[in-house]
């Protein structure tokens, strides 16, 4: 090595400024892409369904408040890292934006990385956003409820008072809500990283997106397949070795959707949250590591 | 024909990628079982996804059942249901309401609203049917819904063994419909054992203990010590049943409690 | 010894056609035969040679201009030197550092042909955004961003999209972006591509400033007139192959021949001249009107290279 080599300032194998800087850019893209319409969206939901539960008692009002809130926000955020992701690294390199950011100092991880940060910080702001219109809603509601009771019930004692009002509370809000939307946060960020190694080989954006229902949907029926496979062994081979691949290739989506059941009361025990999260953080770790190894072989 | 050939590193590639994913695929195996269970043991996520269930829901609604819709579909059947009701459409609330518990079974509403909806409301229709002159037929019609109703509660109570709600309802069902003291004290002693009960489900299954047959003692015992648990506990009722049972088993005036207005 | 700018050594890039276009494409465009450096299997089946067994070495200080006409591989040579793409065989290096590594690209400045932004960033941004990609921070990010927003002229458009710049403009922010850190080696693919000949003459006189101030420049263009008055020393591509490289005054003569320019000649002066020339053993091989002397030759060489 040359004196010359050595007086170039020492390259840092990874840096947080370099992929914080991608990560920003991509998320003022993305904003500008107005994708925030899913938003609005949520909020028309959440107020068309209202109307709907005119004529239900007030447990039946929450639950399916909570239903629809939650099972929108779990579709939402899905769609969005599906869509969002899609044409981040396709369009970079048909605009030929790539070539010079990766003339800088950039390895290709950070790119990829600071891409998909990109795109989880969207979905975090968007889930974040959703939540608190729902939060807000469910608040509203609940006040309604807790003071129409009160009013009706101004003559009885005391001690039914709080019985009812007890039970107004615990049928509108349960604590257990909140791991639920982190677990519906991580299935959408595992989606984005599945969608950003899809794109890296995909020849169009539309191909992807496809490609990307279509694991959603098989994704869900994965643990159905898995369980047939590993349990089953009367069926045929052709019948195995495809129930085998289905189980191999596609992530277990349904382990996710645990809102479904504590939206009506059932407890998370905190062991499952944390097994659920781990398991959606190396998803989504996995698929990042894959997307990087395809993006390093690919010939801009 | 196509020359693969020069793409062989192109396809090695390739290769190479499938097989990271596939060895991924079994290293991700162990982790998704071991939830899967742990789903299964906590009742979580009870629905099995099969093809009856898609018969049940037609396509759409099942593959929006399938891909995290499956809530929402529950909602809509049980919207369905609610207008059903409305229309006194029995057998479309029973068939709505079966699609609605098989979907949300962790729902205590669902079964709940489902029994009610069977035992009180449609055996009450059946018997009051003009329709039908024979008695001994609408008697056999109101018979068969209490039975959908029970069944319905005790499908429910296996999906969500640790809440009270659904055994308070049995019991009432018991009570109100098959005149069953026995079980339905039974049914109201379990649900107050069980964390969360409302205080009354204890009292409840001694006042129905009360009125069995042959176990007038252990009523009384039951009765006596939620007297002697404090004030709170003695409502009209306690001490009327109390009293009756004093009478009944001649207990000892010394031993016996105090007259009201005392 | 100090290490070359850019040490090119043997460098061959086969693009594969995707299977899809090779339907409709019957014959293997650029092999016909067999070239050297190309092994059979490579050389049988349907795919392009871009660039043949290229060797190449840029002192630092020079102004390097890759030439050739299009297609000849200048891009593709450019995007391996800068680690883009990667080479079927041989090695390019940067400042001693191999291409392959990242750290290779923090001496050198990149301009894309035909450049293209995020549109939807000002150009201030965009300058801030590929700064902070070299590391550079804070103030001096901010102040390197107004000198070279000053530099390239753009001062009055900092705060405005670049989906609202001309080519020009894109062109020059293209040109600040690659300048950003500091780079001593800047390599600039077409850079006068689409600019007008008064944007052309600014750029020409940024890259002479750039030389001024020791700053290696590697560009490629098939404007020959303007490489002919900045570059050090050209070489010249031909499908893929550098069929002749040097400097510039030394490829433009011909040392054993004169040429002579004359005005107002009639044909009984040249014929004098003819006759006169033969009787002192020298020849009269050509009689024709005079060209940009460096377009004559990259002519004669391109030719010259596709006959091969
Ligand atoms: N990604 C690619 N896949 C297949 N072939 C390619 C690819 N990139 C370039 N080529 C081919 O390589 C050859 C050289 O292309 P290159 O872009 O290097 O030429 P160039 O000298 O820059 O031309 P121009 O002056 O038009 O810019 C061309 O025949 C081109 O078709
Ligand atoms: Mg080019």
């Amino acid at each position: 090595m040359s004196n010359e080599t050595a007086a170039i300032t020492r390259h840092r194998a990874f840096s947080v400024a370099r992929v914080f800087a991608i990560t920003t850019n991509t998320l003022t893209e993305l904003t500008r892409l107005k994708v925030f319409y899913v938003l609005l969206i949520f909020a028309l939901l959440l107020i068309g369904s209202s109307i709907f539960m005119a004529r239900l008692t007030f447990q039946q009002e929450f639950q399916i408040l909570k239903d629809v809130s939650l099972g929108a926000m779990s579709i939402f955020t899905s769609l969005l890292a599906i869509v969002a992701t899609a044409r981040l690294i396709p369009q970079d390199l048909e605009d030929r934006t790539v070539y010079t950011i990766l003339a800088k100092p950039v390895p290709r991880f950070e790119y990829i990385v600071g891409k998909l940060t990109g795109v989880l910080l969207l979905l975090a702001i968007s889930t974040l956003v959703m939540s608190a219109m729902f939060l807000a809603v469910l608040y509203i509601r609940e006040q309604a409820v807790l003071h129409e009771t009160l009013r009706q019930m101004s003559a009885a004692p005391r001690e039914q008072i709080d019985d009812a009002l007890r039970a107004v509370r615990s049928s509108a809000l349960n604590i257990d809500i909140f791991p639920g939307i982190v677990i519906i946060y991580l299935k959408a960020c595992l989606l984005a990283a599945l969608t950003l190694f899809v794109s890296t080989f995909a020849t169009t954006n539309i191909f992807t997106i496809v490609v990307m229902v279509f694991i959603y949907f098989i994704g869900h029926l994965q643990a159905t397949a898995r369980e047939y496979w590993l349990q089953e062994h009367s069926t045929g081979w052709i019948t195995h070795s495809f129930l085998a691949l289905v189980a191999l290739i596609f992530p277990d989506l349904q382990t996710f959707n645990l809102v479904d059941d504590i939206v009506v009361g059932a407890a998370i025990p905190l062991g499952l949250f944390a097994k659920t999260a781990v398991l959606g953080i190396f998803y989504t770790t996995i698929y990042t590591l894959l997307a990087t190894f395809v993006f390093y072989g690919k010939e801009l | 024909m196509m020359r693969f050939a020069y793409h062989a590193a192109a396809l090695r590639r390739s290769v190479l990628v499938l097989a990271m994913v596939l060895a991924f695929g079994v290293m991700k195996l162990p982790g998704e079982r071991a939830l899967f269970v742990q789903h299964r043991q906590l009742h979580f996520r009870g629905v099995e996804f099969n093809l009856d269930l898609r018969e049940q829901l037609g396509q759409l609604g099942f593959i929006a059942a399938l891909s995290g819709f499956r809530s929402i579909v529950a909602d809509v059947l049980f919207i369905q249901a609610h207008v059903a009701w409305e229309r006194t459409e029995w057998s479309r609330v029973l068939l709505l309401f079966r699609q609605v518990t098989t979907l949300q079974p962790r729902a205590i509403l669902f079964w709940d609203m489902a029994a009610w909806h069977m035992a009180w409301n449609a055996s009450v229709a059946a018997m009051n049917d003009r329709t039908q002159p024979r008695l001994a037929l609408r008697v056999k019609a109101q018979r068969e819904y209490f039975a959908l109703g029970k069944d319905f509660l005790e499908r429910g109570i296996k999906n969500n063994p640790e809440k009270p709600q659904l055994y308070e309802t049995l019991a009432r069902l018991y009570k109100e419909k098959y005149k069953d003291h026995a079980s339905a004290s039974e049914f109201f002693a379990k649900a107050a054992a069980l964390p969360g009960a409302p205080g009354y489900e204890k009292r409840f299954a001694a006042y129905e203990l009360s009125y069995c047959e042959g176990r007038e003692r252990e009523a009384y015992q039951r009765l006596r010590q939620l007297y002697d648990a404090g004030e709170n506990e003695r409502l009209p009722t306690l001490i009327t049943r109390l009293k009756f049972l004093e009478q009944k088993l001649n207990i000892a005036q010394d031993q016996r409690i105090p007259d009201e207005g005392r | 010894m100090t290490d070359a700018a850019v040490a090119v050594r043997g460098l061959t890039k086969v693009f594969p056609v995707p299977f899809h276009r090779q339907w409709s494409r019957r014959k293997p465009r650029d092999i016909d035969g067999q070239p050297e450096g190309v092994t059979s299997r490579e050389a049988s089946y349907q795919s392009v040679v871009a660039v043949r067994d290229l060797d190449l070495r840029i002192e630092p200080g020079e102004v390097y201009g890759l030439l050739g006409p299009n297609g000849s591989g200048k891009s593709t040579t450019l995007k391996i030197i800068l680690g883009l793409v990667s080479p079927t065989r041989g090695q390019t290096e940067i400042f001693g550092r191999d291409s392959s590594l990242v750290e290779s690209r923090e001496a050198v400045g990149f301009l894309p042909e035909n450049p293209y932004f995020y549109k939807y960033l000002t150009g201030e941004e965009t300058l801030r955004f590929f700064g902070k990609l070299c590391g550079l921070s804070g103030a001096r990010l901010r102040e390197r961003a107004d000198q070279l927003l000053e530099l390239v002229g753009l001062t009055n458009a900092r705060d405005r999209r670049l989906s609202t710049y001309s080519k020009g403009m894109l062109q020059r922010i293209g040109l600040a972006q690659a300048l950003i850190h500091e780079p001593k080696l800047l390599v600039l693919d077409e850079p006068t591509a689409g600019v007008d000949p008064a944007g052309s003459r600014d750029i020409r006189n940024l890259i002479v400033d750039l030389k001024r101030r020791g700053i290696t420049v590697l560009l490629s263009s098939h404007l020959l007139a303007q490489a002919q008055e900045i570059c050090d020393r050209v070489g010249i591509l031909a499908d893929g192959v550098l069929v002749c490289e040097g400097r510039l005054e030394e490829l433009i003569a011909i040392e054993n021949q004169t040429e002579l320019v004359l005005e107002n000649a009639s044909d009984a002066l040249v014929d004098q001249i003819k006759t006169l020339a033969t009787s002192s053993n020298a020849k009269l091989i050509a009689r024709r009107r005079s060209t940009t002397t460096l377009e004559r030759l990259f002519l004669d060489a391109t030719s010259e290279g596709s006959n091969k």
